[in-house]
Order: C-alpha cells, then structure tokens, then sequence
C-alpha cells in the first residue's frame, strides 16, 4: 500500500462532486448517514439537550416539614450562579490547569521525540521500542491507575526502595505537590505511545526527496528533524494536541482510582469529580447537568481556540 | 428497486440496533403481574450474608421470589439507588445504612412502611434500634444489623510494651504517649480524615448531637460544644505526634497492623472480622473491650455502621416487600445466617443466640466476646438522629478535615466549615433550619 | 510498508549519534515496560508477601492468586472478561457498519445537509463523557433499558470520530471514477459500496474498529454509571470494585492485581496482532479535510 499522507485531502474532498445527475437515486446518501444520525440523535444530541433541560431544574422541598419530600422545579440559573461562585469548582479547574501543564506538552514532546527517533536511520531497536511504547495503550485508565499507584506507595515502590537504600528517604509521590505530577505521569504513559504512532506513521510519509534536498544543502540530522520533519508533521501535532487538551478536561479515572490510595486528592479534585459528586454523592443532578454543560461549553472555546491558533501556523509552516 | 432494498437493510441496523437492546433490557424494576403467578421482588444488598438469606427465604416463600444484586458497598449503591429512583428503575427492597437513610427518605426513595408493620415485629428490636429507622412516627425500615462502638486492640503488644487498655479517652491519651515512648515507630491508633462515622459517634459519646428535629425545624449541630471538645482532643493527640494521621486500610496501614505499629482500632462491633481480612496472621493477638468513656464509669457509646432494609416507593408490591424486609431480619433462620457470616444482628433474637455463638476468627482466645458484645449493644445511646443531607455532610466533613491535616489549620475549623454547607444545602433545598 | 529504502537509512554515522537516539529510545520503551513487568511480578506474591519482599522479587503465590480470582464471587471475574469482549467486541464491530456507511456516504455523495451532519457529528468528539453519561442513564431506564447489555452497547455505537475517520479514508481510498464506471455498468448504490466502497476502506475500517475496541475496553464511567448488577460488569469497572470496597470490607489487593496482569495480556496480544494493519496516517493527514 502507499502512504498519501500529506496529499492534501481537500482536493479528494472536492473532486467528490458528482459532475451530473444520473439516474442514481437521490435518497441513497441518506440511507448511508441514517444509522449514524439516528444513533447520534438518541444518544448525543437528546441527552445533551436533556441535560440543558435539567440545569434549570432544582430539587427543592415542596411539601414542606422535616421529612418532607423533594421534587424538581423550574429554577432558572441558580444551579449556573452556585455552580460557578462554588470556590471548589473552580479551584478544580486551577488544579486542572496544573495538571494539563504537565501532561500535555510532556506527552506531545515525548510522542513527537520518540516518533523522530524512530524514524531516523541511526537508532537501533526500533521495532522493540516501538512496539514497548505501544503497549499502554492498550492498558485501561483503571488497571494503568493500579499499577502506577503501587509503584508510588512508599510501601511497594521501587523508585522510594532505591532512594531510601541511597539514605535520601522517601520519595512523597502521593503528597502535594507531588501528586499533580503522578497523576500526570499516569496519562502521559498512557498516551505517549498512541501519539507518537500518529506522528510516526506522518513523519514516514514524507517524500525521502525533502531529506536529500536539506542534505545537500549541508544539514545535518538534528536540522533536518527541526526545520523539515517538524514543520511537516503540525497537521498530525494539531490533531493530538487538541485530543490531549479535550482528553485533560475530562480527567476522571486516574485521580478517581488513585483516591483511596491518598488524602491529597480530594472528592473535588478535577470539575469531572466535582460533577460526579454532586451527581450521585449529593444526589443533584440538576446542578451536575449544569456544571457538565459548563465544562463543554469551555472544551468547545478552547479546542476552537487551540484550532484557530494552530491553524494559521499549519499553514505557515507549509508554505 | 436496490436502493429500496438497501434502505431497507439500513433501517433495519437501526432498528437492529434497539431490538439488541429489548433482548437484553427486560429486567428493570418490578413485574407488574401481581395478579397471576407469584411475585418477584428485586432486593439491593453487599455483604456475604446476603445471597444466603435471599436463599432461604425463597426456599420458605414460594409466591414471593426475590432476586439479589449486588449493587456495591455502602456508599456506591446508595449513590445508584438515588440515581435509579429518579430513573424509575429502582428495586422493590434494598439495604441502607443507617446514616443514609434520612437522605433517602426526603429523597422520595425509602416508603413509609408502617401500615405493614405490626407491634410483634417491633418487639423483636431494642427502642434504640427501632429509633434508627422511625422518624417522626413513621417506620421507614427493618434494621438488620448494628454496630455499636467498640475498641478492638493488639493485645500481645500492649502487654509487651506495659501499657494497660485505656478505659477513658483521658487514659487513651496517656496510653498513646506511653506507647511511643516505649516504641517509637510504633502508635497506639491512627486518625483519620474519612472517617466520618467514627467521628460521629465519638461526638454522641460526648453528648453531640448534630441533627435534631422539633416540630418542623431542623437544628444542625455539628459544630456544637461537645463535637469541638472532640476536635480539640484529637487535635492534642496530632499536635503531639501521640497519634499518626493515617487512612484506613490502606496497604501502609495494613503494613502496620500486621507488623505490630498499630495497635489498636477505636471502631465498632464489626472490626474483627476486617482486621481479619487483612492481617490474618494477627489471630490470637487482637481482643476487644469496651469503648473509652468521656466520664469514668460511664458506659454508653453510639452505633457506628450499620445497616436497615427498606421498601423503595418504586416498588409494587410494597406489601410483599416489607414482608420480606421483616422475615430476613427477624427470623431464625436469619439470625443464624448473619451470624455464620460475621454480622451482628440488630434482632434481640440474633443478639441473644450470639452469646452462645464462637468468638471471632481474629480473637479465639476471648471467650467471652459475645457476651461484652451484648453489654455493650445494651449501652447504645437511644435516639440518634441523622439528618436529610448526610451524604453531604459526610463529603463536606471527609475535604474539610483532609485539608485541615494538610494545611496544619485546626481540625474544629473544618468542623465550622461543614457545619455551614451543610446548613447551606438545607436551607437552599427549602428545609426550615434554626440558626 | 512499501516505502524504498532510503537514503539516510543506510547512511553511516559516527558511534555517538548511533548510541544517544538509541539509548534514549530504549529508556522510553523502559518506562513503559516497566509497571507492566511490576503487575506481572506482584501477581506471583502472596498477600502476605505483596507488601513486605522487594516489589521487584517475584512471590510464591502466583497458583494460588490464580484460583482466588477465578473463585472470587463465583467466578465473577470470568463473566467480567466476558463482558468486556462482548461490550468492546460487539460494540466496534456495529461501530465500524454504522460508521463506514456515514463515511463513505458523507464523502462520496453531495447532498442538502451533507455539511450540517459532518460538523454536527464532529462537535460530537467535544462533549464530555460524563455530560452523556447522567442523561443517557436517566432516558435509558425512562425505555427501560437502563442496567442491562444494551445500555452499555447502544451509546458506544455512534462514535463521532470514527465517522470522520472513515470519512476521510473514503475520500482518500475510493475513486470517484472507479464508482462512476461502476454505476455505468448499472451496479446499484448499495451493491457499489459493499463491493468497491467496503474493501477499498478496509485497512482504515480496521483503524476504527481497533480505535473503538480498545476505546470500549477502556471505558469505565458509562458502565459504571449504567450497571448496577456486577454480573454485568466490564473488566474495568469490576476491578475498580475490588480496590474500592468500603470501610467494614478490606480492598482485595492481591486479587485486583493478578486481575490486572490477566486481563491485559490478551488486548496486547490483539493489538500487536492487528497493528500491522492500522492506517493512522490517514487520522491527521484529513485533518485538515
């Protein structure tokens, strides 16, 4: 098979309007999208709205006394205004924010470093490397959880064992400030390896010619991996780093496993958490619904932001 | 004519697709065919002795065939009962712990069940055990199991080390330091923040009371004189490393019990059988005594754990449900399932046939187990209330006093901060709440 | 991969600029290996020895954790496996139908709302799980189909990016001339796309179905949100359960981690199988498509 990676598909796109009309029949395409849009319908877009519905909503006391029971009313923004003065939530989305700091741009660097090296004639094991960085990919968020946070309990971990035989003590993975780092580390080792099968498979589809033009030019490996591969390989960067921010936004599993293994993660640590808490600790929803659409609402600014910015660098960087 | 065909088969995927569903989804909430064959009843429960109560009451009640999920632990199916009466799609009887079940009240999950209640059932628990499950006159659950507030200790090391069992929570405190002078990587206990229950119950001990009812006024108290004398105390024994900050069973923990650095667990009746779980090796060494006292000579302690069995209001057959709920928790045979399976009945009947029942696994050599165990259910403090937003509270408290350790502020801080959310969330849900 | 040797592959580089990329790239593959190789050593120890011999020494118990996890619950831990292969099996396999057909449909074909569909299904890949996941619970059970095989299968089917992604391997795959001689030769629309259309996709029709195999896998807060009855449970969110019993039932530690080891031994087996044949350089070559 041959790689048509960096053919840009807007062309393939365009050439997909069919010149006349034939006696083909006109319902065809929409028998082929009916499933999906179906499907989309009761899945996404109903509940979606539902959920809209539900953050008006509020459970409050309507037959009033000490046992009195609660029922949902019309409350207009009220979940929205507790939702966002609740200095937890938002300190949340602080923590968030120290987490993604970490996790994104060291999962893309390592991703993008490892893909380059692969790709590079000098490096040796690479179907054994390759195929190592690989595996966590295949491992869920729970089970990775599980393992990692063995490794940091002082008790089973062998990074505090060497440490400690070095006379330096402990290493306090689960304690602040520690814990934003191995909760990060958690997804950075998850996430790596799809990455950087992503940029890799890029980086093979660049016509060889590009190499032996910079060559020639006198460029050495690290030049041509700088100013040729990179710039060439933005599309595939673009891609997984908005995935990496929409994947930050919605951190759950990871902190959630890691629970009872430490106090410094809190049972409002991300917004996700926030949510599920009020969701089914506290049992309401409505101000759940209204949180959740709060955070979709920011993924949708940022990944469009984030596309925005990239995409004019994208650009830049082919012409 | 293909097209035509292809559309078909398309919506047919569709279609497909939902019928997968109708195959798989013919199970939720309770059979409406009251009327011609026998009933079926979808029951909630954790814990080993559930499967074989469900057992035997199918085996004795033929028309009324009960099916047992298991929905998770405490706190995980309480979450999903509360999601799944919203939904619609409750089952007809589930368990709740006693702390919980104010919630699930107000929160239109738990039915009034007094109607199929009669005077011989109610005589078969204590009136501090039937308070738990009857607010306001109306009986809202069948206790099936207690646990009264216990102290359960590594009694070889306390002897090793030449310190006596504390019988006040003043002689706890000189027995903590006494501990870590004589070993100092060892503690006499550890504090930790989760533990809402267990916090809780030493506040009753000390006469806290942190919900009351009058009339239809709710009166939160956690922040009240007896709980802050509480804080302060733990907060002495923290201040001066008597006592290390530590969650519960958790591989560090268990690490410790096992290797003799912790030694004891302020808890309830229901401990030995999980210091069991982790540290088997420790058999013959741990015992139980009573709980320390605030005054010397008292004797009351409050119920920490526990758990009721309640009718959901999605359920319709609440008649056959309550029956049910009554039979596995005061039957004979009940009692002798929860007995085999390591539960402390909440029945006079299971309680009395206990003291005649083998001491715990993890204690062999205390023959007379059972026997303090029913001095000491005996000694319950009758008449503890939990509020409409436990759940809240207990989230609330668990952040707050996490932080609190953390930060290095003081624990009756945190008890401040609960108190205010949770008067927050009763007001904002329409409760009327004095200040 | 039919790509010619290339020049700087056979190029001859000074020992140092062949040992650094190398070394580097090996202590990569390390770090990912290495919590791998701990749950498969601490599944050989006993609970005893689980948190007192070196974590790296292996244990005696490994038989015997073996046995207690297949016993736990009654074999719980069978039907979990089970699930989780029937939920990420079933579920890509009807995925990979529903999102082929939107694909190609979306990119061979130009028809009124043919743009709103494509960007509506692609604002899909946006929303949070847990933004679904409560609704989806409440109008499931409202049908009745909350806590059983379906609640859990249905949501995954439509997958937003996999619809893209075979929208993308369509356009770049399947010749509009190729289609156009087709319909010259009087084959009808349905008969085109499974006889030219569905093997020209394949290899990318693969992609997707790896994607949302293991993306299923994966899931835990859908089932775990859906599913009240634990024989109905997915690998993950059983073993979630087993770490995070309450206070009054101790974590079964020994059990959870030997349940890990089992349980990702066959997906990596699968997906080293199967990689040979993912298209992942066509996910970011239509990005901008």
């Amino acid at each position: 098979m041959t790689t048509t990676t960096t053919t840009p598909t807007t062309t393939s796109t365009g050439s997909t309007r069919t010149p006349k009309k034939r006696t083909r029949s006109p319902i065809a395409p929409y028998v082929f999208v009916a499933p999906a849009v179906v499907l989309y319908i009761a899945f996404l877009l109903v509940p979606m709205l539902y959920s809209i519905y539900l953050s008006f909503r509020g459970m409050r006391l309507v037959s009033g006394g000490a046992f009195g029971k609660r029922k949902s009313v019309f409350i207009g923004f009220e979940n929205y205004i507790s939702a966002l003065t609740d200095p937890e939530f938002i300190a949340g989305f602080g923590r968030l924010a120290i987490y993604g700091a970490i996790a994104i741009p060291l999962t893309l660097g390592l991703a993008l470093l490892f893909a380059l090296l692969l790709d590079l004639g000098a490096t040796r094991a690479k179907r054994f490397s390759r195929t190592s960085i690989f595996i966590p990919y295949a491992v869920p968020g729970v089970v990775a959880t599980l393992m990692w946070g063995f490794m940091y309990l002082p008790l089973t971990s062998p990074f505090s064992y060497i440490t400690r035989e070095l006379g330096w003590g402990t290493i306090p993975f689960l304690e602040d400030p520690w814990i934003f780092g191995s909760v990060a580390n958690i997804a950075i080792w998850g996430g790596v390896g799809f990455n950087m099968i992503i940029i890799y498979t890029s980086l093979r589809g660049i016509p060889s010619e590009l190499y032996d033009a910079a060559r020639i030019d006198g460029a050495n490996e690290w030049q041509i991996a700088m100013r040729v591969k990179v710039p060439l390989v933005t599309p595939a960067l673009v891609l997984t780093g908005l995935f990496a921010v929409i994947g930050t936004l919605q951190v759950y599993g990871e902190p959630t496993t890691l629970r009872p293994m430490t106090s410094a993660i809190s049972q409002t640590w991300v917004p996700l958490m926030t949510i599920y808490r009020d969701a089914f600790v506290r049992d309401d929803l409505p101000r759940a619904a209204a949180s959740s659409v709060f955070l979709a609402v920011i993924t949708v600014v940022l990944s469009v932001i984030l596309l925005r910015l990239t995409q004019k660098r994208a650009f830049g960087g082919e012409s | 004519m293909r097209s035509r065909a292809f559309a078909a088969t398309s919506a047919l995927i569709a279609v497909g697709a939902l019928l997968v569903g109708c195959s798989g989804g013919s199970e939720s909430g309770s059979d409406d065919d009251a009327s011609s064959g026998p009933v079926t009843l979808e029951y909630w429960a954790w814990g080993t002795a559930q499967a074989p109560m469900v057992e035997a009451w199918n085996e004795a009640h033929p028309d009324i065939q009960v099916k047992h999920t298991d929905a998770g632990g405490g706190s995980d199916s309480s979450a999903k009962l509360l999601t799944a009466t919203r939904a619609d799609n409750a089952p007809d009887v589930s368990v709740v712990e006693y702390q919980t079940l104010p919630a699930m009240i107000v929160g239109d999950v738990a039915a009034d069940i007094t109607e199929y209640v009669d005077d011989d059932l109610k005589s078969q628990f204590t009136d501090a055990t039937w308070g738990l499950t009857t607010f306001n006159d109306a009986i809202y659950g069948v206790p099936q199991d207690v646990g009264p507030m216990a102290f359960i200790y590594n009694q070889a090391r306390l002897d090793e080390l030449g310190v006596p069992v504390p019988t006040t929570w003043a002689e706890f405190k000189t027995a903590s330091a006494a501990v870590r002078a004589a070993d100092p990587t060892t503690y006499l206990a550890t504090f930790n923040t989760t533990e809402f229950g267990f916090f809780a119950g030493m506040a009753q001990q000390a006469g806290g009371e942190w919900w009351s009812v009058d009339g239809e006024t709710w009166t939160v108290g956690i922040d009240d004189e007896a709980s802050m004398e509480v804080a302060d105390y733990w907060q002495d024994l923290i201040d001066n490393d008597l006592v290390k900050v530590e969650d519960l069973l958790t591989p560090q923990w268990n690490q410790e019990v096992n290797a003799g650095q912790v030694l004891s667990w302020p808890s309830a009746l229901w401990a030995p059988g999980v210091i069991y779980g982790v540290a088997e090796g420790m058999a013959g060494q741990w015992a139980m005594a009573p709980l320390p006292q605030w005054t010397p000579g008292d004797s009351k302690v409050a119920y920490q754990g526990g758990s009721a069995v309640v009718v959901t209001t999605s359920s319709k057959h609440p008649k056959e449900a309550a029956e049910f709920a009554a039979w596995i928790n005061s039957s004979d045979e009940g009692a002798d399932i929860q007995l085999e399976t390591g539960q402390y009945p909440a029945s006079t009947l299971g309680q009395t046939k206990a003291e005649t029942s083998d001491p715990p696994l993890l204690m062999p050599q205390q023959t007379d187990f059972w026997q303090l165990a029913s001095e000491i259910a005996g000694n319950t403090i009758p008449n503890i209330s939990w509020g409409p937003n436990v759940n809240v509270a207990q989230s609330a408290f668990q952040d707050a006093m996490a932080k609190a350790v953390k930060d290095g502020t003081p624990l009756s801080e945190a008890l401040t901060a609960t108190q205010e959310v949770v008067v927050e969330d009763m007001k904002t849900t329409g409760f009327d709440v004095s200040e | 991969m039919a790509r010619p040797t290339l020049a700087h592959d056979t190029e001859r580089t000074p020992f140092m600029s062949k040992a650094l990329p190398t070394a580097v790239i090996l202590i990569g593959a390390l770090y990912c290996l290495v919590p791998v190789a701990w749950v498969l050593v601490a599944s050989t120890k006993s609970r005893s020895e689980l948190f007192t011999t070196f974590t790296f020494a292996p244990g005696t118990g490994f038989i015997e954790n073996l046995k207690d996890l297949f016993a736990y619950g009654g074999g719980q831990y069978v039907s979990w496996a089970f699930n989780s292969l029937l939920y990420a099996g079933v579920g890509a396999v009807l995925s990979v139908v529903v999102s082929a057909m939107a694909g190609y449909g979306l990119a061979k074909y130009q028809f009124r709302g043919r743009n709103l569909i494509f960007y509506a299904i692609l604002a899909g890949v946006l929303i949070p799980g847990i933004t679904l996941a409560i609704p989806q619970y409440l109008l499931m059970s409202q049908i009745g189909f909350a806590g059983s095989y379906a609640s859990v299968l249905l949501p995954v089917i439509v997958s937003p990016f996999g619809i893209y992604l075979c929208r993308v391997f369509a356009a770049a795959s399947v010749p509009v001339e190729t289609i156009e001689a087709a319909r010259l030769d009087g084959a009808g629309e349905a008969r085109i796309f499974t006889n030219i259309g569905v093997p020209m996709m394949l290899p990318g029709m693969v992609t997707v179905f790896m994607l949302q195999f293991v993306g299923i896998w994966n899931n835990f807060l859908l089932p775990f949100i859906m599913l009240s009855d634990q024989d109905k449970y997915p690998i993950t969110v059983g073993l979630y359960t087993l770490l995070s019993k309450g206070s009054g039932e101790p974590a079964l530690y020994s059990i959870a981690i030997i349940g890990a080891a089992v349980s990702i031994i066959p997906l990596v087996a699968l997906l080293l199988f199967l990689q040979r044949f993912w298209r992942l350089d066509l996910i970011s070559g239509g990005l901008k498509g």
